[in-house]
Formats: C-alpha cells, structure tokens, sequence
C-alpha cells in the first residue's frame, strides 16, 4: 500500500510531495523531486503520538530535521499497531533520562548535605583564624542579648573570674572564656563562637551551690574547647547555600543573625556528649565536687518532667530524635570525686553571694 | 556551487498565515508538573517546562504546518547546573565566608553583595539573549530551525546601558531604549538563512508613553494622598494610648496596603498597556522578514484582558499554571499576527550558524526565560 504525503528534507523549507510504503522493516518514500529515502522503522520517531483524525509526524534517528507527515488514518494505524515506540510520549529512554537525573540530583544533594553537615565543619571550625572566631562571637552574644545589657557589678565580675580561674586550677590548657550573666527570661546557658559564654540570670537563680553553676560552666567550657558553637556555624551556613542552590534562588537575604541564633540553640547528641565528658574531667582534675553539676541536671530533669512522665513511650521516642540526650543518661555518668580527694569550694559563700546579685 | 541547481530561480511565493489550533492536554502537563515537582524536589521543573513549551509550540501552525519544539529537560538542567556551579555557588560561598570573617556589617561583606548585584543587573540582558537563542534553535518549522546569529555579549551591554538610561531618565528614555533593544535582537533573529530586519524611529510611541507616564504620575500621587488621608483619619477616632493606636494601625494598614497592592496590580498594567499594545504594534510594522512586513492587531483593551486574567491565574495557582499563561501569551500573538506579502519559502535553506548545547541556565537563575 502506498499512500501520498509530505516531506521535509531538514535542509530547505520546500514542502515536498512523496509516496509511503512500508514492508515491516522499513518505510520507503520517493516523489517527483525527492529520489528514493529508505528509513528504517526501528530508528523511526514519532514528534506527537497519533491522534485519531490527526496528520502523524515522523522522523529519522540518520535525518534529525527531516519530517515526513502521514494524513491517511489506516496507513498510521497499521504502522504504529506493530511498533511500540512509535505511539510517542515519554519513551523509555526519556523515563530512564529523567529519573538519572533526579536521582543523581538527589544523590549529589544528599553527598553535598553530608558533607556540609558532617564533614566539614570540625576541620574548618579548627581552621579559622582566632579573630574571625572572636568577631563572630561578639555578634553572637549582641543577637543572643537582643539589646539586653550584661548584669555586672564589680564583686559579681570578680566572682566570675575567681570561680574560672578555679576551674582552671587542674586545667591548665583550659581555652580562654568570657561569661557574661543577661536577664532573657529563661533558664539556659549557651557557649557562642570566640568563648563568649552566656549564662541567664533565671539559670543563676535557679543553682543554690556554686558548685552547680561550676558544673554548667565546666560544660560550656567544653563545648568552647571543642569547637562546638563554630562548627556549628559553619554547618548551618552550608545548609543554608545548599538550600538555596537548589530551590533555584540566588539565596535571597542571607541572614546570618538566624545562623548565629540557630547556633546556639542545639547541638547534637554527641556534641553534648563530648562537653559533658570535658565538664566531668575539668571538675575532677580541679576538684570540685561533680555532685552540684549532678544536682543542678536533676532540678532541670523535675523541671522537664510533670508532662512528660504520662507520656513515657513518646519520650523515649523524643530521646532518639531530640538533639538533647536523656538527662537521666547524663546524670548516670556524673560520679563523685575520687576517694581521698578532698573537694575545694567552688567559690566561698561572700564570693557566691556577691555573684547572685549581679543582677541587682 | 550552481545556484540555478539548488536554488530555483522562481519559486512560488506564499502568503504566511498563524493561527492558534488549541488541542487538549495541557492541564495534564500543568498538573504532572505539579506533583512531579514535589516528588524531585523541583528538579522536574525543566522537564515541566519542556513538555508545555512542546504542547504549546505545536498549537501555533503557520499555513497549517505546526511549530515544533525540539528542546529537552536535559538541556535546561544541564544549564541550571552550569550556571549555579560556575557562578551562583561559588558567590554563595564567597558572602557567607566573608560574613562569617568580618560580620554583617562589615565593608568586606556588602562590598561582595553589591557587586553580586551589579553582576546580576549586567547579566540579565546576557541572560535574555541566550534564552531567545536556546528557545529559537530549539524551533522548527517545516524542519527548519530558527537562531540568534550575534553576540549575546553586545547584546547584554546594550540592555545595561538602557536599564541605567530609563533609570535616569525617570523611563523617558524608555521608548527609545526599547526600540534600540528590539531592533538589534530582531536584526539577529534568523528562520533557516532567511534573516530578519527591524527598522524604524522610536518617535511615534511617545505620545502614548506620555498619555501613560502622566496618567500613572498622577493616579500613584492621587492613591497616596486619598489612602494617607484616610488611614491619618481611622487614627485620631481610635481611642487607647498611642501604643494600642498603633497596634490597630498595623492591622488596618496591613489591610489597606493588600487592597492597594491588588488595585495597583490591575491598574497599572491596565494604564501601561495603552502604550505596550502601541509598542507591540510598531515594533510589528517595523519588522520585515523577507521582503514581507508584520502586523500585528493589538489594543489596550485586548492586552489589559489578557494581563489581568494572567495575573488572575498567577496568583489563584500560586504560579503552578503558568502553561495557561504561556499558552495565552502565545495565542495572543499567533492569533493577531500577520505577515503581509508573499515569501519565497522554498528558498529558504537550514541555518548552518552554531546551536547551543545547554540552555537558559541563567535566565532560569534570574528568572527572565519566558517571552
């Protein structure tokens, strides 16, 4: 069967006139300007799938900008009945194209968040000049602060620098710290990049030993000695250009007052791990009774509790999640001073006094 | 080479006729588009983009032989690839290092944000230009591919220099920039080796400009003068101290200003298509391809009809059905669009300038792709 149709050879816009035939293998077209093309089915392409009433669309894998249009329906349902892929649409090779694609751009996504996630924050956290750790953490405190001023008075400064310097006693290599008291309205306390450790007036409130404030201060110290609040920085810096790489945007307004405060809010599992280890040995080697930093987690344990304690099954759930380590876990690891040890007070009773009401 | 072999000395001429043929699917595409987008995280977007450009391309026939788009996702996504690891990431890591280093405020830091933006500006016009070439290379007619045959540098400097002068000029300078971008664009536009040619002062559209600059002048002094004087009004009969006043102000001026954001997206549109209908009507005539000249029947009215629905569907989809705005853009043009005097379309041979390889990497960073 032979039947007219038009032809464009993807050289010239001539439209030309030919006559299709086909034997099953190949579609063969000759027309009083065009010499004989042979074009084998398999390589054939179909531009749209056939529609009923519709001219069919063909081209050639050996002639990419050559188009023969086929208007005789019984002609295009006879070549297309046989051949799969000349019912157009998506072919395999498209639907194998497309889901490399996504799923290479998934793989390189997660690859990418890894690594900013995991890789590399502690090498470049140790990486960073001292100056850029101090500048950051200057900026830190002042968002922490939110335009708060830091409680002082110089009996209270002094006593914050008598109870580091005897936290110091056993551990010399004990990095540089600052520790300022601010009245936030919650009880927490945050180490922020550059040793700048941020203790809140309602936390201080809450310790009714010196020791108990040492033990929370031994932690943030180990964070800081750790590197904890910059590599921390630099992780969430690394989502946040992932992020915007991938959704398509130029990164629009970096905020990095966001990154700081995210920075300081959690850390992971083994983060407060590691500052709590340091935090026990700093107590032990300085000696000062571990039992107030036990103490003090046990008041935040009676603090978390109350709700949680209905919902056991939740929380245990919540522990594998949550950035916090189950406090009872922490508390387990906290043990006294060796035997024969005899604790130093971590401050003498005028000295805690006076730091107690740094904030008038 | 004998021309007398290849070239027939007299083809028959035709006289070009568009029309707009719609057909179903594309409601489907928009709605693959939106799940698929979900699932790959957006990657699919280029694929998306593809298949409604395929669908909407094919409706436009031209003496009832239809537009073929040959572009595929690869391509697109190949050129977002491009661009966002040779330009976007590596600024990414520049700013954040130097905020990290010197902080928010620093010089350092907003020093590199300011000549990111510069970069940005400069480039958008590079950004155009490369996306009309990718898109008109990817265009086939009779089997026959279009193409942009100049620089795409030349091109962005030119569009620089007119985003400064309208700036300058408080848009005054608007018509004759926009002439200056048109004709040179369409001066390297090409179908095959038949060229385009664009010719004519920007002269007559500026009586409309000026209809359109003082009417839009007037209207945003006028809005401001009435909505200031109400807001100023609900003020002094609120009662409360001056902190609760304020409060309550916040409330009703965030309502105010949503109204006056919607009736600004309507009206102004709605004033400036009195000149873009004249300037889409000119920069028609103006155009000449092979011998015969374009026209194009558009008006004020049609054009505020056509922008008011898109912006309409643009919002009420949250974007997601912008093929129905495509597809009406184009419909518009194909279905007012006529090209007087007859061409020698068989003379017409296949383009041998380059073809592009990736596509509108970064007019997809920008977000200028679309005609």
């Amino acid at each position: 069967m032979a039947v007219s149709a038009t032809y464009f050879d993807g050289q010239s816009a001539k439209s030309h006139e030919v006559h299709v035939s086909e034997d099953g293998q190949q579609l063969t077209f000759s027309g009083a300007d065009v010499a004989q093309v042979s074009w084998t089915i398999a390589g054939l392409h179909a531009i749209d799938p056939p529609s009923p009433g519709q001219p069919y669309r063909l081209t050639h894998e050996g002639a990419p900008g050559a188009r023969l249009i086929i208007r005789d329906q019984d002609f295009i349902t006879q070549l297309t009945a046989r051949s799969r892929h000349l019912h157009g649409g998506y072919t395999r090779k498209d639907i194998t194209q497309l889901l490399g694609w996504t799923l290479g751009g998934i793989a390189v996504f997660v690859l990418l968040g890894w690594i900013a996630v995991s890789v590399l924050p502690a090498p470049i956290a140790r990486a960073m000049p001292q100056s850029w750790r101090q500048s950051t953490g200057i900026e830190m405190e002042k968002a922490m602060a939110g335009g708060k001023v830091a409680c002082s008075t110089t009996a209270g400064d002094r006593a914050i620098g008598q109870l580091l310097a005897n936290l110091a006693e056993g551990v010399p290599d004990m990095p540089p710290v600052s520790v300022h008291v601010y009245d936030l309205g919650m009880l927490n306390a945050f180490a922020v990049n550059g040793g700048h450790i941020i203790v809140t007036k309602q936390l201080l409130d809450a310790a009714d030993r010196p020791e108990e404030l040492a033990g929370v201060l031994a932690h943030e110290i180990g964070h800081v000695a750790h590197l904890h609040p910059e590599a921390q920085m630099v992780r969430l810096a690394g989502v946040q250009i992932l992020s915007s790489t991938f959704s398509g945007t130029n990164g629009g307004n970096m905020s990095s007052n966001a990154i700081f405060i995210a920075t300081v809010l959690r850390h992971s599992r083994a983060a407060e791990e590691e500052a709590d280890a340091y935090a026990r040995d700093m107590l032990v080697k300085s000696q000062i009774d571990p039992m107030g930093f036990k103490t003090f987690f046990e008041k935040l344990l009676k603090l978390e509790g109350g709700s949680s304690s209905q919902f056991s099954a939740l929380k245990a759930l919540g522990s594998i999640f949550s950035t916090h380590p189950g406090t009872e876990e922490r508390i387990a690891k906290i043990k006294p001073l060796p035997e024969g040890v005899v604790a130093k007070p971590a401050l003498t009773p005028e000295e805690w006094q006076a730091l107690k009401k740094i904030c008038g | 080479m004998s021309d007398s072999e290849t070239l027939p000395p007299q083809a028959p001429a035709e006289q070009l006729t568009f029309s707009y043929v719609s057909r179903p699917g594309l409601l489907k595409i928009t709605l693959i588009n939106l799940v698929f987008n979900i699932l790959t995280l957006s990657i699919y977007r280029f694929w998306g983009k593809t298949n409604a450009r395929r669908h909407i391309w094919s409706c436009i026939h031209i003496n009832g032989e239809p537009l073929e788009y040959t572009g595929t996702g690869a391509e697109l996504f190949r050129g977002f690839l491009f661009v966002f690891g040779l330009i976007i990431l590596p600024f990414l890591l520049l700013t954040t290092g130097l905020h990290i280093a010197y902080g928010d405020e620093s010089p350092a830091a907003a020093a590199a944000s300011a000549i990111f933006g510069i970069f940005v500006y400069s480039m958008i016009g590079f950004a155009i230009y490369k996306a009309r070439r990718y898109q008109l290379s990817r265009t086939l007619w009779r089997g026959i591919r279009g193409n942009l045959a100049g620089s795409a540098m030349t091109y962005s400097l030119l569009y620089f220099g007119s985003m400064v002068a309208k700036g300058a000029s408080l848009g005054w300078a608007t018509p004759v920039m926009n002439t200056v971008l048109q004709e040179h664009i369409t001066n390297d536009m090409r179908f095959g080796d038949a060229a385009f040619k664009f010719k004519g002062p920007a002269g007559p559209l500026y009586p409309a400009y000026a209809l359109c600059w003082f009417l839009f002048a007037v209207i945003l002094f006028v809005s401001i003068a009435v909505i200031g004087g109400i807001l100023a009004g609900i003020y002094s009969t609120i009662d409360g101290t001056s902190s609760q006043k304020d409060f309550a102000m916040l409330g009703i001026g965030i309502v105010f200003f949503a109204l006056a954001f919607l009736c600004y997206m309507v009206i102004f549109p709605a004033i400036w298509s009195i000149y873009w209908a004249k300037q889409i009507r000119t920069f028609a005539e103006y155009t000449r391809f092979d011998g015969a000249q374009f026209k194009l029947n558009a008006t004020a009215g049609s054009l505020i009809g056509l922008t008011v629905v898109n912006f309409l569907i643009l919002i009420f989809t949250l974007g997601t059905f912008w093929p129905f705005i495509l597809q009406r853009n184009f419909r518009y043009m194909a279905s007012r669009l006529k090209l007087e005097g007859a061409i020698e379309v068989e003379r017409i041979r296949q383009s041998s300038l380059a073809v592009p390889k990736r596509g509108e990497g970064l007019a997809d960073a920008f977000d200028v792709g679309a005609w």
